[in-house]
């Protein structure tokens, strides 16, 4: 009787019968993916934060660096593919199948083009004499912060357009479910939510 | 016959890109107004935080899931955050202070010519 009751409860709650997230399995593991992908950018950020306040030498004001504009249009890029990523899910989930891959495609056209972007600065930032050790405008930390955060955001759009090229084509053949474009979609947001943190704590407050 | 029209399940993005691009343009201007720095830095700050919460909540449809997943999220990179900051914060006051305090041999040539 006891083991019994015992058997029941365990079914109930350990037995695939409870979602304790009211979510499935996958969506909840790409949420917890993200959170410590999350974190990786967190802790960088806060080892640049370290940077910057325990050292005695001058940062360079990133306007005199950068073209705070252009790094605006890459921001305004980012934030419209991932317009386009959301209309996408939605038209997936709808059974609109033609909607969800036309708007995929946009959204790898504006990961690409921000990926263009980002090579364009990387190489005037390097012609003008920026080195992972040392710049001309600075703290020689400078140089480091800068390709590695810019460094690992970049290679997450690269892989975010490696997953959407593919959930493209298999979308346009029927063979992705609307979940799988809700994945590929969650992943390309996280990669845009990045981009809002490294836009104001990199480029626009020290400026 | 229905008052109300159905909305488009597509509003909501277009709506929230909108809003991202003016706070953006708003972010991006707000330099030019002189404002005092702790003003600017609690304004980029503050919308910053609006932003994300706009991409996590409209975009990554957090609004509409289960309330554990936005809890999960937000306390798992918050709190990490905050705990890494922690840790950080006192180390960044000693090295500070051992930097801004003059070496040895320079602290004792400066005793000698008062000598």
């Amino acid at each position: 009787m006891h083991d019994g009751t015992h058997a029941a409860t365990m079914d109930a709650h350990w037995g695939g019968g409870v979602s304790p997230f009211g979510a499935t399995w996958q969506k909840t593991m790409m949420w917890i993916f993200i959170v410590t992908d999350a974190l990786l950018f967190s802790g960088l950020l806060c080892g640049y934060a370290y940077l910057r306040m325990a050292g005695q030498l001058t940062w360079p004001a990133t306007g005199k660096v950068f073209s705070l504009p252009f790094i605006a249009l890459m921001t305004f890029i980012l934030i419209t593919s991932s317009m386009t990523m959301g209309t996408a899910v939605t038209a997936a989930r709808l059974g609109d199948r033609k909607k969800a891959f036309v708007n995929l495609v946009f959204t790898i056209v504006g990961g690409a083009a921000f990926l263009g972007c980002q090579a364009f600065e990387w190489t005037h930032l390097i012609r003008e004499g920026a080195r992972l050790g040392s710049n001309p405008w600075g703290a020689p930390q400078f140089g480091a912060c800068f390709f590695v955060l810019t460094g690992f955001h970049g290679s997450h759009v690269f892989s975010g357009l490696v997953i959407l090229v593919v959930t493209a084509i298999r979308t346009s053949l029927g063979k992705t479910p609307a979940q799988g474009v809700e994945m590929a979609g969650l992943y390309w947001h996280f990669v845009d939510l990045v981009w809002v943190f490294i836009f104001t704590l990199f480029y626009l407050l020290p400026n | 016959m229905s008052d109300t029209t159905p909305q488009s399940p597509y509003r909501i993005y277009w709506v929230t890109w909108l809003i991202l691009l003016v706070i953006t343009i708003a972010m991006l201007a707000a330099e030019k107004f002189h404002m005092p720095r702790w003003f600017l830095v609690l304004f980029l700050l503050a919308f910053m935080t609006v932003k994300a919460a706009m991409i996590g909540g409209n975009f990554m449809h957090l609004r509409y899931e289960h309330r554990r997943i936005p809890i999960m999220v937000a306390c798992g990179i918050v709190v990490t955050s905050l705990v890494l900051l922690a840790f950080l914060t006192p180390e960044t006051w000693n090295v500070r202070g051992k930097t801004t305090a003059p070496p040895p041999a320079a602290a004792a040539s400066v005793h000698e010519v008062h000598e």
